[in-house]
């Protein structure tokens, strides 16, 4: 694979030969020239038209000399553009046709606001609010919504107000601070004290972060200051911890009796730690890291936010599908057709299986994917097919599961939640 | 199969979106050198036939040694402003090239690293987002931003800060009703304009005669008469022209048409526009945003029916700890992707082994067991943990998804 390492050869040629700098020292060499003259003049005026007479060859010489200068950054910004054009010769630049999104300057400037603040950039977020406020953007038509002006007022309104940026700042600024004390100082507390405020929540939610946050500070406690290499200094670890699990575990005892117990008989092997069925609670090199991520989970899902930034996933699912999408509009031009459904994209968009999120039911017989208006229906057998489906087969009456041999009535169907 | 085939990276093909960043430090390099060539050639020929004319006169003897000195001084004024100029396009060019050095070796990462699934290829795309970002605030005229965030991340060289700078000015200048700024660019880019074809000067000098009729005041018409015998006659567009003369019969708030318009204040929105268009061509920069043709293609790649259904999807919600929220539901591009058609998809995907709860909802055996265990349902029972209601295990029911 050659990769750019051809441009990059072809881009140090340029540098060396594109330069405009011998050009203005040859200018210079000009200047010195009719510097020197003047000088002679000056110390002899009557041979100022001697001088000037032999000035004339030298000087047409020297601008000779910058015309070949700037000769040579021509050639090599003309064999430069080559190289690029080369490598580029069947990209097109993507045109207006693939944005969508001009006619909603605003809900986009909200969404680099939130993800500015999200990703800790306080600073360049307010800028960003504050100019973004004083200079608000002006919506431009797109194929899909030529006509943007007229809801633009009320879009402003509600997406630079929803964002309550000084609220969701607050937020993300706790959030970094519990990430440094977690990451950088080994510092549980304030954590444990936010998984404690949220507990209810969490413990609805099914998570494990208050728990699992306690048990690495017991942890902690009873390794003392030892260091992962298995060396002890301090003795009174294990009898810290076991102070720690009696004031703290009572309130786990229901969900994690287990674990407890298991922490509990580590307390007997703690002069031989390394080589005891403990180590991987005990000496877990990740355990900070793992602890960490759930959190940040954690966080954002409480404020109903995904954990990494949506910006980001979607401007970098878009990268991926833009090739596809590009050629899939170039063929549509050749044969001059045109998309049949606004609601659904024409062609499948291939991603890695890290941007799938939610589930997908495609009907195997009509092969549309199930909305709220067409949903998916499992019929008595188990089998599921989209709504519309259902009611083609059955017209209202008994039918056969189009994959098995059981027959049912359409209204024992029933709707299905993915 | 599939899934190896989704994680492929084609460097080629995905530095799509990327030309532009190639193209811009080249397009500046290649202005820089026609105005160097050109301030240049006008210089020498000044230069040469100066000198000349001053030897003449002195061998002649019609001048005297002052005049010969004063002569002289005058080429050497001109040539240090010659010097200074070219010194200021010198380095303006070598940051250009530092840039595209710095760029093509940022673009040439993406030809080391194996797949799209590689923590690599995620530094490299939170970096494109970066650069994409500062290119959208600097389009939208948010300098001070672009400059703070290409100042945290440390993109300055994969960024074009200052092309935007001068833009957004003459944008400016047009928008508040001033002409003089974008006619100065134009003339600085009279041959490339040429070559493109462009109407932008014709326009100007439309609207400029437009100004003057406007006013209605006698002087102001005579001088408009003049403008438009020198920048307008010669114009290929005979009607249009024609209609302008036309103009001097209809006062300015003329409800007959053509006129209405040629008066109308969206003229001025339009020239805006019409700016705009011919600078991005002429750096080859894209018309819209690479973010929003990004974001675009992103969002319809990702969206799902379920994005914006009025039901909570079991596979994606907000609520339990044992899914992760998608990018499409989170408040951050929900309303944004409203209109966006959504991806489309030939076969159903859903969590090994389904099974269905009496309320309809469909889990992955496995996960459901899992995070019951970890929310401490009770034995015998299974909780939904999208709605919280508690069923009876027996209740769990397999099905069938093809």
């Amino acid at each position: 694979m050659e990769g750019l390492d051809g441009l990059l050869v072809e881009q140090a040629h340029l540098e060396k030969k594109g330069s405009l700098q011998p050009a203005v020292d040859d200018v210079q060499k000009t200047i010195d020239l009719l510097k020197a003259a003047r000088e002679k003049i000056i110390a002899d005026p009557r041979s100022a038209g001697m001088t000037l007479a032999k000035l004339q060859n030298p000087a047409k010489q020297s601008m000779d000399k910058v015309n070949d200068d700037l000769k040579v950054v021509y050639k090599a910004l003309g064999n430069y553009t080559k190289a690029l054009d080369k490598k580029f010769k069947n990209a097109s630049l993507p045109t207006a046709e693939n944005d969508a999104l001009s006619s909603h300057p605003n809900l986009i400037n909200r969404a680099i606001a939130m993800h500015l603040l999200r990703e800790g950039q306080f600073g360049v977020a307010s800028t960003f609010i504050d100019e973004a406020n004083a200079h608000p953007p002006r919506p431009e038509p797109t194929p899909g919504s030529p006509n943007p002006y007229a809801n633009d007022a009320e879009e402003h309104k509600f997406a630079m107000d929803n964002i309550q940026s000084q609220k969701l700042q607050q937020e993300f600024a706790e959030m970094y601070h519990i990430l440094h004390e977690l990451r950088q100082k080994r510092n549980l507390d304030p954590a444990i004290k936010w998984a404690r405020k949220n507990s209810s929540v969490l413990e609805h939610r099914g998570s494990n972060l208050e728990f699992e946050l306690c048990r690495l500070q017991y942890v902690v406690l009873f390794m003392g200051s030892s260091t992962s290499d298995g060396g002890m200094q301090n003795t009174d670890g294990p009898m810290r911890a076991w102070a720690y699990a009696r004031s703290e575990f009572g309130a786990f005892q229901g969900r994690y009796s287990r674990e407890i117990e298991r922490l509990s008989g580590a307390l007997s092997f703690w002069s031989n730690m390394p080589d005891s069925p403990y180590r991987q609670t005990f000496h877990n090199e990740s355990a900070w890291e793992e602890v960490a991520h759930s959190f940040t989970r954690e966080f954002c899902s409480l404020l109903g936010l995904s954990a990494d930034s949506p910006l980001y996933i979607a401007a970098t699912a878009g990268a991926i599908a833009l090739p596809t999408l590009l050629k899939m509009q170039g063929i549509m031009k050749t044969k001059k057709t045109e998309w049949t459904t606004r609601q659904e994209m024409a062609v499948e968009l291939p991603l890695p299986p890290a941007y799938h999120f939610h589930s997908i039911f495609v009907c195997p017989v009509s092969k549309e994917q199930g909305t709220d208006q067409n949903p998916p229906m499992m019929i008595p057998c188990g089998h599921v097919i989209a709504k519309e489906t259902l009611e083609r087969l059955s017209k209202g009456a008994r039918f056969k599961c189009p994959y098995c041999p059981q027959e049912s009535h359409p209204r024992d169907a029933k709707r299905v939640y993915l | 199969m599939a899934e190896t085939t989704t994680t492929t990276l084609n460097p080629d093909a995905h530095l799509l979106l990327d030309q532009p960043l190639l193209r811009l430090p080249l397009e500046v390099s290649r202005k820089n050198f026609k105005a160097a060539q050109r301030a240049f050639e006008r210089e020498r020929d000044a230069l040469l036939s100066s000198l000349k004319a001053a030897g003449t006169a002195a061998l002649s003897g019609d001048a005297s040694a002052p005049a010969s000195l004063e002569s002289l001084d005058a080429s050497i004024a001109k040539l240090e402003a010659l010097k200074k100029r070219l010194a200021t396009l010198a380095a303006s060019s070598k940051q250009q090239s530092r840039n595209s050095r710095a760029r093509i070796e940022h673009l040439g990462e993406l030809y080391k690293i194996p797949s799209l699934v590689d923590v690599k290829y995620d530094e490299w795309a939170r970096v494109r987002l970066d650069r994409l970002l500062v290119d959208y605030l600097l389009r939208f005229g948010y300098g001070s931003s672009a400059a703070a965030l290409a100042r945290e991340k440390g993109i300055a060289e994969l960024v074009d800060v200052e092309a935007f700078v001068t833009c957004q000015k003459i944008e400016r200048s047009l928008r508040e009703g001033r002409t003089a700024e974008a006619l100065a660019w134009c003339g600085e880019n009279k041959q490339s304009l040429k070559k493109l074809g462009s109407d932008l000067e014709f326009q100007l000098r439309l609207q400029q005669y437009i100004e003057l009729v406007r006013t209605q005041n006698p002087n102001k018409i005579k001088e408009a008469t003049m403008h438009a015998r020198k920048y307008l006659a010669s114009h290929s567009d005979i009607q249009l022209v024609t209609r302008a003369a036309c103009l001097l019969a209809f006062p300015p708030n003329t409800p007959a048409e053509p006129y209405r318009d040629l008066y109308s204040p969206n003229r001025w929105t339009h020239l805006t526009s019409l700016f705009l268009s011919t600078h991005h061509n002429l750096l080859s920069l894209p018309s819209r945003p690479l973010l929003h043709i990004a974001l675009s293609a992103g969002l319809s790649a990702l969206k799902t029916p379920a994005c914006h259904s009025t039901y909570t999807s079991s596979s994606s919600n907000a609520s339990s700890t044992s899914t992760s929220v998608c990018p499409i539901c989170s408040t951050e591009l929900n309303e944004l992707a409203r209109n966006v058609p959504y991806a489309q998809h030939s076969k159903s995907e859903v969590e090994h082994d389904p099974v269905v709860l009496p309320n309809g909802r469909i889990y992955g055996r496995e996960r459901l067991r899992h995070v019951n265990e970890k929310m401490g349902t009770a034995k015998g029972m299974v909780r939904d943990p999208t709605d919280m209601k508690l069923f009876e295990e027996q209740e769990i029911k397999k099905v069938f998804i093809s």
